[in-house]
C-alpha cells in the first residue's frame, strides 16, 4: 500500500469519526458534561477534606488524566463501535484498508478531542480551585499528554479487539476498560498504597509512569526511575501487541461469521 | 491468445463452510459442502435458491468477508485468502439489506468509501458527484442517511459498490424488498452496469424473474450445494421441462391428444387443456392441424415456456 493510500485511509477515518462526532449528543456529555462535573466534584472534595494544596493537585492531575484516556480511548473505540452499531462493519473490512488505518484516524481525532479537554479542564481547575496544569512547562506537558494519549490508543485498540472478539455484548468493555486504568494506575492515590499483586500490575500499566514523572514536576518524589522511558517502551509495546490481537480478532471473525452477523 | 484460466473472474472448487455457534454445546451449520462454480468475465451470474441455501456465505467467502474450511476460491486471478487485501480493491458489493453510518449524509457516505479506496481531491469529487446522479440522488445528497427511504438506501448501496469502479461486484439480494416499481429501475441500472463497463456481476436472489431477466448464467443451490449450473435455456432444456401449450378446445380434448408425437403429459382444468411439450414450435403446428381436421374448434392458444422456478422446483426434488 502506498503511502498516498496509507493517508488517505487514515484521513477518511478522521474526516468520518469528526463528523459522526459533531452530530452525536453524547460527544457533548464526553466532551464537556462529565469532565467537567469530575474536577468540580474532585475539586470541592479536596477542600472539604481539607487537603494541602499539593495534595489536591495530585488528584487533579489524576482526574483531567482519566478523562483524557476516556474521551480519546472511547474515539479509538468508535473505529469500530460506530460501524457495529450502524451494522455497517462488513463494508468497513470490505474496503482495502488495515486496521492500523482505523485506529490511527480514530486515535487523531481523540487526540484533538482530549486536547480541547485539556485545555478546558485545565482552565477550570486554576479558576476555581487555583490549580495551574500549565506549570511544569510546555515539555512536560506534552510528554504527560502523549502519556494519556498513548494509554487511550491501547485500551481503545483492546476494545476494539474484544468486540470484533464477542460482537455488540462487549461494547461495555468501551465504557468499563477505563475504571481499571482509574483503580491501578494511581489516579487518585500514589501506586505505593497498593497492596503487592495490584502494585505489580499498576506496573504494568503505562499511565502509572507519565502520571509518575508529571507530578514530580509538583513537588512529589518520582517513585520510579526514567517514567518516561519505561512509560514510552511499555506503550510501543502494548501498542503492537494490542494491534496484532485486533488483528487477529479480525481474522477469527472473518473465520466465524461475527463479521456478518454484526451487519445484520 | 488469453488461457480459458484468465479469463474467468471466479473460480471456486470444493468451498465448504460449517459455522459454530454456542460455547459449551456447539452446534455446528454447514452453510457450503463443498461449491464448485466458474464464471467468466463479463458475466452476470445469479445464484439461485432458498433462504439458508448458502448463498450469502458464498458470496460473503468470494468477496473476503469469510474465510473458507476447505476449498480454493480464486477471484480475477487471485486467491481470496492469500490475496486478500489486493483484491478487495477490485471488487465491491452491495446488499440487499444496506446499512450505513446512520448520520452521515448521502455525499459523506460516498466520500468516505472513496477515500478508503484510494480516490482524493478532484477525482474523489467528480466520482461522487457521478454517482449522485447517475442514481438519481441530487436532492438527497445532503440528506442523512436514516432519512432515506428502503428504495434510496438501496441506491446509495449501489453508488457506493461503484464508488472503486470495480471489475467484479456482488449483488446480495439486489431488490429485495424494494416496491415493484423501483425493483426495475435497480434491474436496469444492474444491466447497464455490465452492458456500459463490461463489469463482471455475481448476484444472489431468490426471485426467479430477476433471475432470467438479468443473467447469463445461473447456479441453484441448496443446502450449500450447487444442484445445477448453466444458461436458463440450458437448464431448462437439462431439465426436460418442456414448453406448455394451453388451448381452450371445443368440445373436449381428444383422447389421441396425450398420445400425440412430442406430448409429454396433459392436463385439463378450468376449460383449458394445458399440455407439456418437448418443444412447442416443432409441435404446434401439427396439433393444431389435426385438432382442425377432427372438427374440434380451438377457441384460444397460449404458449408458455417453463420459468426458472419450475426448473428450481425439479432440481429441489
Amino acid at each position: 500500500m502506498s503511502w498516498r493510500a496509507d493517508l488517505l485511509a487514515v484521513w477518511a477515518v478522521v474526516v468520518r469519526n469528526a463528523l459522526m462526532a459533531s452530530r452525536n449528543v453524547f460527544f457533548f456529555f464526553e466532551l464537556l458534561f462529565w469532565p467537567i462535573v469530575g474536577v468540580i466534584s474532585i475539586g470541592l472534595m479536596t477542600r472539604f477534606l481539607g487537603i494541602t494544596a499539593a495534595q489536591a493537585s495530585f488528584v487533579l492531575i489524576g482526574t483531567i488524566a482519566l478523562s483524557i484516556v476516556n474521551v480519546c480511548q472511547l474515539e479509538v473505540a468508535y473505529a469500530v463501535l460506530m460501524d457495529v452499531w450502524s451494522k455497517s462493519i462488513k463494508h468497513q473490512f470490505l474496503a482495502p484498508i488495515g486496521i492500523r488505518h482505523l485506529t490511527l484516524g480514530s486515535w487523531l481525532v481523540g487526540i484533538v478531542r482530549g486536547t480541547a479537554l485539556f485545555t478546558l479542564l485545565a482552565v477550570l481547575a486554576w479558576w476555581a480551585f487555583g490549580f495551574r496544569a500549565l506549570r511544569p512547562g510546555a515539555g512536560a506537558v506534552a510528554i504527560f499528554m502523549l502519556g494519556c494519549f498513548l494509554n487511550a490508543l491501547i485500551v481503545g485498540v483492546f476494545v476494539c479487539a474484544l468486540i470484533t472478539l464477542f460482537g455488540n455484548r462487549a461494547e461495555a468493555f468501551a465504557w468499563a476498560s477505563v475504571n481499571l486504568v482509574l483503580v491501578l494506575a494511581g489516579i487518585y492515590y500514589p501506586v505505593s498504597m497498593l497492596p503487592g499483586p495490584a502494585a505489580a500490575l499498576a506496573r504494568a500499566i503505562p499511565l502509572t509512569y507519565f502520571l509518575d514523572a508529571y507530578r514530580s514536576h509538583f513537588g512529589f518524589a518520582s517513585e520510579f526511575t526514567a517514567p518516561i522511558a519505561t512509560g514510552l517502551v511499555l506503550s510501543v509495546v502494548y501498542a503492537i501487541v494490542g494491534h496484532l490481537t485486533f488483528y487477529a480478532c479480525v481474522q477469527r471473525a472473518r473465520r466465524t461469521g461475527l463479521l456478518l452477523k454484526m451487519s445484520e | 491468445m488469453r488461457s480459458p484460466v484468465a479469463s474467468l473472474a471466479i473460480e471456486a472448487r470444493e468451498v465448504a463452510k460449517t459455522f459454530r455457534s454456542g460455547w459449551l454445546r456447539p452446534r455446528l451449520t454447514e452453510a457450503l459442502r463443498g461449491v464448485t462454480l466458474e464464471v467468466p468475465r463479463g458475466a452476470i451470474v445469479g445464484l439461485l435458491g432458498p433462504n439458508g441455501a448458502g448463498k450469502t456465505t458464498f458470496l460473503s467467502i468470494l468477496a473476503t468477508l469469510l474465510i473458507p474450511d476447505r476449498g480454493i476460491a480464486r477471484v480475477l486471478g487471485m486467491d481470496v485468502v492469500g490475496d486478500s487485501l489486493a483484491l478487495r480493491r477490485r471488487l465491491n458489493l452491495a446488499s440487499g439489506r444496506p446499512s450505513f453510518l446512520w448520520s452521515l449524509r448521502v455525499a459523506e457516505i460516498l466520500d468516505f468509501y472513496g477515500r478508503l479506496y484510494g480516490l482524493a481531491g478532484p477525482a474523489l469529487r467528480a466520482r461522487v458527484d457521478a454517482l449522485i446522479e447517475e442514481y438519481e440522488l441530487t436532492e438527497y445528497r445532503r440528506v442523512p442517511y436514516n432519512e432515506l427511504s428502503t428504495g434510496l438506501k438501496q441506491r446509495v448501496a449501489l453508488a457506493k459498490s461503484l464508488v472503486n469502479d470495480p471489475e467484479l461486484l456482488f449483488l446480495d439480494e439486489p431488490t429485495l424488498g424494494l416496491d415493484p416499481d423501483v425493483s426495475v429501475r435497480v434491474r436496469a441500472h444492474i444491466a447497464a452496469l455490465r452492458r456500459e463497463r463490461g463489469m463482471t456481476i455475481v448476484l444472489t436472489t431468490h426471485y426467479m424473474r430477476e433471475a432470467e431477466e438479468l443473467c447469463d448464467e445461473v447456479a441453484f443451490i441448496k443446502a450449500g450445494r450447487i444442484l445445477d449450473a448453466g444458461t436458463p435455456d440450458a437448464l431448462k432444456r437439462r431439465i426436460g421441462l418442456g414448453d406448455v401449450i394451453a388451448l381452450r378446445l371445443e368440445p373436449a380434448p381428444p383422447a389421441w391428444l396425450t398420445e400425440a408425437p412430442g406430448v409429454l403429459r396433459c392436463v385439463t382444468a378450468d376449460g383449458w387443456t394445458k399440455c407439456t411439450v418437448d418443444d412447442a414450435e416443432k409441435r404446434l403446428p401439427d396439433l393444431l392441424r389435426q385438432l382442425f381436421a377432427e372438427g374440434i374448434t380451438v377457441r384460444n392458444v397460449r404458449v408458455r415456456e417453463p420459468e426458472l422456478e419450475e426448473v428450481f422446483v425439479e432440481l429441489a426434488r
